[in-house]
């Protein structure tokens, strides 16, 4: 298992406080979930849903640990731009390729906290009639839940605070961070040079 | 129903506003200032000290209280939401602090509104000839689920 020193992220390294969570443990975290989705769905070929961008490295980890058939497909939702807020209703920029009527869905997430997308997505979900529906999130962020919204593998609760790192990012960038990390304040303020807002 | 401009109320700070179209984007039934709770009297029984919490989610049956107030100037409102959990420990209320706020706010791209809870002593009150606050439970029930 290789380990990723901060040190080797020269320019990302100076925008981070700290790591909260090493790569090892990620991947002894992600491995557990693997191994539990194995077990729960034997016999069975689960169908694994992720929401773009965050996702994309939880899930490619996820579906190594996981032992048993299994398909994986992908949604992606505009994100909450002025466009999106004009048009007033989440945009599906990407849908399922893979029906997921009578399909044992499990739902992917990188991080749940306030639960509205996720919560809004699930009655979705349910409406194209899964077989049954489980969601697997790896960063919970649960006292920052509005909507409730049933989790059946957590990987890591986390603290009231903005992380980035596996997939999580501030301004598209930090995702390629292997760790979980904190940014320094002076990071959050707006980038004037930012392409988009 | 989507919520329309006809029925918005009158919110008292502009985060109110912004979390209620984050609300009504993900189709969030809510209610602005429905109750408020009583929680301190006098000799004579006249409610002396009250809390009306920003919002109230029907189908989460949860109050949500936002605040923008810097860390220093919340001892009144924190002695409010501790009363508010020995008096009515039933009712579920979730407070989003200024930090969360922020979080939430660069979590949904929106920049400036993040930047104002960074730079800014407290978010400034909309004008008062805005506010009209015995309007705001004449308001509650204007967003429904589409």
């Amino acid at each position: 298992m290789k380990a990723y020193p901060l040190a080797e992220y020269g320019q990302l390294a100076a925008g981070v406080r700290e790591v909260l969570i090493s790569s090892e443990e990620i991947d002894a975290r992600v491995a557990e979930l693997g191994r539990a989705i194995s077990a729960d769905y034997a016999g069975r070929t689960p169908l694994l849903a992720g929401v773009l961008k965050g996702v994309f490295i939880f899930m490619a980890d996820l579906l190594r640990a996981i032992t048993i058939p299994v398909e994986v497909d992908f949604i992606d939702i505009a994100s909450y731009t002025p466009e999106a807020r004009d048009r007033g209703f989440v945009q599906f920029v990407k849908d399922l390729d893979i029906n997921a009527a009578g399909r044992h869905l499990i739902f992917v997430e990188d991080v749940v906290d306030t639960g509205l997308t996720l919560n809004y997505l699930l009655r979705n979900m349910r409406a194209r009639n899964p077989a049954s529906l489980e969601v697997c999130a790896l960063f919970d962020k649960r006292t920052r839940r509005i909507a409730d919204v049933p989790i059946r593998y957590v990987g890591f609760a986390l603290a009231d605070e903005f992380v980035v790192g596996y997939g999580l990012d501030f301004h598209q960038r930090y995702r390629n961070l292997p760790f979980l990390a904190k940014l320094r304040p002076e990071q959050y303020r707006p980038d004037p040079s930012a392409e988009s807002a | 129903m989507a919520q329309t401009e006809t029925n918005q109320p009158k919110f008292v700070h502009p985060i109110e506003e912004t979390f209620a179209r984050i609300l009504d984007f993900y189709h969030i039934r809510w209610d602005y200032e429905p109750r408020t709770f009583d929680l301190e009297w006098d000799s004579a029984g006249a409610v002396t000290v009250a809390f009306t919490p920003d919002f109230y989610l029907p189908d989460e049956e949860l109050y949500v209280e936002l605040t923008t107030l810097r860390p220093k100037l919340m001892r009144q409102k924190n002695a409010k939401l501790r009363r508010m959990g020995e008096l009515y420990p039933d009712i579920k209320i979730k407070i989003f602090k200024r930090q969360d706020l922020r979080d939430m706010m660069i979590k949904y791209v929106m920049d400036e509104e993040a930047a104002r809870l960074l730079g800014t002593e407290a978010q400034e009150p909309l004008p008062a000839d805005s506010v009209n606050a015995n309007n705001a439970n004449a308001n509650s029930g204007n967003a429904q689920q589409a």
